[in-house]
């Protein structure tokens, strides 16, 4: 026992940042999730998948300016903030990729002239940034009450130079695979909501990535579902 | 192996509809779909088929089932769209088949229809006042909406005022309305509140179970000292003890009960009438 | 979004309250709410936690020349930003009066006490400095920001390790984080904020109020100070008048607050950087409270991936073979091409006077085409007029192409009728979708 800790410290600390070793097949880093952790939001949630972390903020069904308002549904909005320095087009290009996804499961209709806004802060970034920002605005949405048609996950995959498939990158294994693919997924019927994807694949690498991101969306929905649970457990 | 077996297991529970029988009082999700009672026994594994066969089928009645907060139809089909403990009241009368909802923890409120809330004045136009009632639009309060207010005769109510009234017109396409009288023209415990006093923010689930009729969480405070205590369904609640001091206990206390189970609860209660 | 207003009922409580000594969370006077600090994983990246206010902090830096009349000092950069999730009348992108005196107290407490030596930071006299970036976010906002915000950014600076350079000559080596340890900031002293809020013109004081104590307050002192007691900066706002034996009171308690407050984060420090040294866990994963009912967390999470590539051939056997894609490009004129027909625009929202340009424009077009058709019969020419035709009938377009065999007949036929129904002037365009479904 003791022999084994030392060892796993030491790989540790050889590749420093990361913690701990991943396994050669795909494995989902591990998961941890706070939520209703602000005050003044309606609904919050701050998801880790392994040293990436992200905060959600949501307000929502509140007051809308004059200009953003639509007569029949809510107006969802999604902000994006950066660590370091002012938002650019890497963040807005994403901020739309999380809008959309939103607005596809948020019943946008039973609020109008309202609005549902989303804040999400990058607290760490170690790969997977997308799919945890979508997890994180997720729960954040569930805290915060807005009535969804169901819930989403994102899933990271990035396929090697071997073409191998790994799940959930850090932020090394992205910067050396060859393809990098970001799937949402939808609870009821595990279908795509959105996909991303960035570098060279094929057919049936596409085919192939997307049913692992549909194998690994059980897992992050079973990890909603736990902690929903355990989150409710006291009422 | 096992455990992999098991999360396909899963995932059709995930798929396929519970009965709303078997998940009372448990957590449900959104996108969830529930099968109410009647439902049930015709939806197993090609139930769809076998309901034509039954000789009664069409005898069956319909039971009306109301769907409450959480909640929502689709054609034939119940979903969940909200996350909470699924709860069902039990029908008064026999052709009813009683209310389910979804008691979440949310902090926004909505405007309901005959929801008694709190609300804050915050500007006087013309012949109403808006009211903030902590939902997406101010609230409007028409001058007259007081017992024994005329046009001569109109009630002091000052901006940053507290108000205990009543929605009568709340619905998503239109800006609710409030009222703090009754059906017959009486204040019936509506109105403006007293200057004195503290108000705080809970969650909407706690404000409602705060209301139960059997919550003791009411009664176990009221022993503590003589006080005076106004809830809101939108999540405020006004309190005013003798003292400052019992005061902000007893504030403090019902904004701790949020996350507290109900052995928690009596501790902290007996704690307190000790000292 | 609109901030919930104060109620004349909760500001009078809360004066009489203060009066009676008594406050909202049971503090007493003089007490801080509890501070804790946790850190990330990256170095100079920390979030601090003052009762229900928290602040993320991140150092970062970079090379860069220096300023032309500082040629030998590194250049020091604070950047305080109120984000809408920290409360809801914050609006993104606008620099509000509040973020205007936020940053420059910041600035005056932390670059103007010269508690980093900027010295240092000089690479290459009057050719390369480092430029040390400091990014403070408001995440929760409960009162007294400015507290918050200086002991994160003081405790990022001290966490913060820049990569190591070397000079030979002219060349200048950047070493990556493998190559070399990185290097710590050299600090002098730690300023920390200490704010007192005033009510009843100065009667009565609190230190580090909340969200709605700093709303009934008259006046508000920052004292920043470090634990030599040495005052960096002090303000008083709000137009206050306060007696000489008041601020010297003050004084004396922020330097007992100060003096707590360093050793605090001292201990903080020292706590992450034994875990580090050790390889044991660290980063936020580890400072969420697990007891926490709100909080779950699962650990690593094997999936199996064996049967992603039979799914993967199954779905691609299943799948009509991908249409061959027109990608003839077509030559308007000398330097204008188009390949495709194109699809909406995703980037931003259009003006909403050119959106509706583009969609008169897109019915008118459609309406002349029908009337073209109507007396042209039966041709059926896919060119430059086609285009809009696309645009309306998206929707129904997609239907067809997306769904699979079986249904396909079936919503085709519904389309068909439909349309036959409705408008016999539509048919040459039904026809090219047959056409389409076909391909």
């Amino acid at each position: 026992m003791e022999g084994a800790t030392q060892t796993e410290t030491k790989i540790r600390a050889e590749s420093g940042i990361e913690s701990g070793p991943r396994g050669p097949g795909c494995s989902l880093r591990h998961f941890a999730c706070e939520q209703n952790l602000l005050s003044r939001p309606d609904g919050s949630a701050s998801f880790l998948q392994g040293d990436t972390s992200v905060l959600a903020g949501v307000y929502g069904p509140a007051e809308v300016k004059v200009s953003k308002e639509i007569f029949n549904k809510a107006t969802l909005e999604v902000t994006l903030r950066p660590k370091i320095g002012l938002p650019g087009v890497a963040e807005k290009s994403r901020e739309r990729l999380i809008r959309n996804t939103c607005e596809a499961v948020v019943l946008g209709a039973l609020h109008p002239r309202t609005s549902i806004t989303v804040v999400l802060q990058v607290v760490s970034d170690a790969g997977s940034l997308l799919a945890c920002c979508l997890n994180a605005a997720c729960m954040a949405l569930v805290d915060a009450g807005v009535p969804m048609r169901a819930l989403f996950c994102g899933v990271t995959c990035a396929l090697d130079s071997d073409g191998n498939l790994l799940l959930d990158p850090t932020a090394k294994q992205e910067k050396e695979a060859r393809a990098v693919l970001t799937f949402a997924l939808d609870s009821v019927e595990r279908k795509l909501l959105m996909s991303t994807t960035k570098g060279l694949y094929s057919d049936a690498e596409l085919q192939q990535c997307l049913a692992a991101a549909q194998a690994a969306s059980q897992h992050v929905f079973r990890f909603y579902r736990e902690s929903l649970q355990r989150r409710y457990s006291k009422s | 192996m096992a455990e992999a077996a098991a999360v396909v297991a899963e995932s059709l529970a995930g798929y396929r509809a519970r009965a709303a029988r078997a998940v009372l009082e448990q957590v449900v999700l959104p996108g969830e779909e529930l099968l109410l009672p009647e439902q049930e026994d015709g939806e197993g594994p090609g139930g769809a088929g076998e309901r034509p066969l039954r000789l009664n089928a069409g005898a069956r009645s319909r039971r009306r089932v109301v769907c409450g907060p959480g909640l929502r139809r689709c054609g034939d089909r119940l979903l969940v769209t909200k996350c909470g403990r699924l709860r069902h009241k039990e029908p008064g009368s026999g052709n009813d088949g009683g209310v389910y909802w979804v008691d979440s923890q949310q902090k926004r409120y909505v405007p309901v229809k005959g929801d008694h809330v709190i609300g804050i004045v915050t500007a006087k136009s013309g012949d109403i006042f808006k009211v903030d009632v902590g939902g997406s639009e101010p609230a409007s309060l028409s001058y007259l909406a007081f017992e024994g207010a005329t046009k001569r005769n109109r009630p002091n109510v000052q901006v940053g005022d507290l108000i205990y009234g009543q929605f009568v017109v709340a619905n998503k396409d239109m800006e609710p309305e409030m009222v703090c009288i009754d059906s017959c023209g009486r204040a019936n415990g509506m109105g403006v509140i007293g200057q004195d006093g503290l108000l705080f923010k809970v969650t909407l689930g706690l404000i409602r179970r705060l209301l139960a009729s059997d919550c003791e969480i009411l009664q176990e405070v009221g022993k503590l000292y003589p006080l005076e205590i106004v809830f809101g369904m939108n999540g405020r609640i006004w309190v005013k003890a003798k003292t400052i001091q019992q005061t902000l206990i007893l504030a403090n206390i019902l904004e701790a009960c949020e996350h507290m189970t109900a052995d928690q609860r009596k501790q902290i209660f007996s704690r307190l009438a000790e000292s | 979004m609109k901030e919930t207003p104060l109620s004349n009922c909760e500001r009078r409580f809360l004066l009489r309250a203060i009066e009676e000594k008594k406050r909202l969370d049971g503090r007493q006077t003089y007490d801080y709410r509890n501070i804790k600090i946790s850190f990330g994983t990256d170095y100079g990246c920390c979030i601090v936690e003052l009762g229900k206010t928290r602040v993320l902090g991140q150092v970062s830096c970079e090379l860069v020349s220096p300023k032309l009349n500082r040629a030998t000092e590194g250049i020091l950069f604070f950047n305080l930003e109120l984000s809408q999730m920290a409360a809801p009348a914050f609006e993104p992108g606008r620099q509000s009066d509040l973020l205007v005196k936020l940053n420059r107290l910041l600035e005056r407490c932390l670059r103007n006490s010269k508690c980093i030596d900027t010295e240092s930071l000089c690479v290459v006299a009057g050719e390369k400095v480092w430029q040390i970036r400091v990014d403070l976010h408001l995440l929760n906002h409960d009162g007294n920001i400015i507290d918050a915000a200086s002991i994160a950014a003081i405790v990022a600076l001290c966490h913060f390790r820049r990569p190591d350079v070397s000079v030979q000559g002219d060349e200048v080596t950047l070493y990556t984080l493998e190559e070399r340890d990185p290097v710590p900031l050299s600090i002098h002293h730690m300023p920390i904020c200490v704010s007192f809020a005033f009510f009843q013109q100065g009667t009565y004081l609190l230190v580090d109020p909340n969200e709605r104590e700093e709303r009934v307050m008259d006046g508000l002192l920052v004292i920043a100070m470090n634990k030599h007691r040495e005052i960096c900066t002090i303000q008083s706002s709000c137009g206050i008048m306060l007696l000489k034996d008041q601020v010297l009171r003050c004084s004396k308690i922020a330097g007992v607050k100060v003096a707590e407050i360093t050793e605090l984060i001292q201990k903080a420090l020292e706590n992450d950087q034994k875990v580090r040294k050790e390889g044991g866990k660290f980063g936020f994963a580890e400072s969420i409270a697990n007891q926490r009912i709100t909080a779950f967390r699962m650990e690593k999470a094997p999936i199996d991936t064996s049967d992603v590539e039979e799914k993967a051939e199954e779905i691609i056997s299943e799948a009509e073979p991908p249409s061959e894609v027109v990608s003839k490009p077509v030559l308007w004129t000398p330097g204008t091409a188009q390949i495709g027909e194109g699809i909406e625009n995703s980037w931003g929202d259009l003006e909403d006077s050119e959106k509706e340009d583009e969609d008169e424009g897109g019915s008118d077009e459609a309406i002349i085409l029908d009337s073209i058709k109507m007396d042209t019969g039966e041709v059926s020419n896919i060119g430059s007029q086609d285009a809009p035709i696309v645009l309306s009938d998206s929707e129904e377009e997609e239907m067809i192409i997306l769904e699979p065999d079986k249904n396909r007949k079936k919503i085709r036929t519904q389309t068909i009728s439909a349309t036959q129904v409705k408008a016999p002037s539509k048919k040459p365009v039904k026809k090219r979708k047959k056409k389409r479904a076909a391909n």
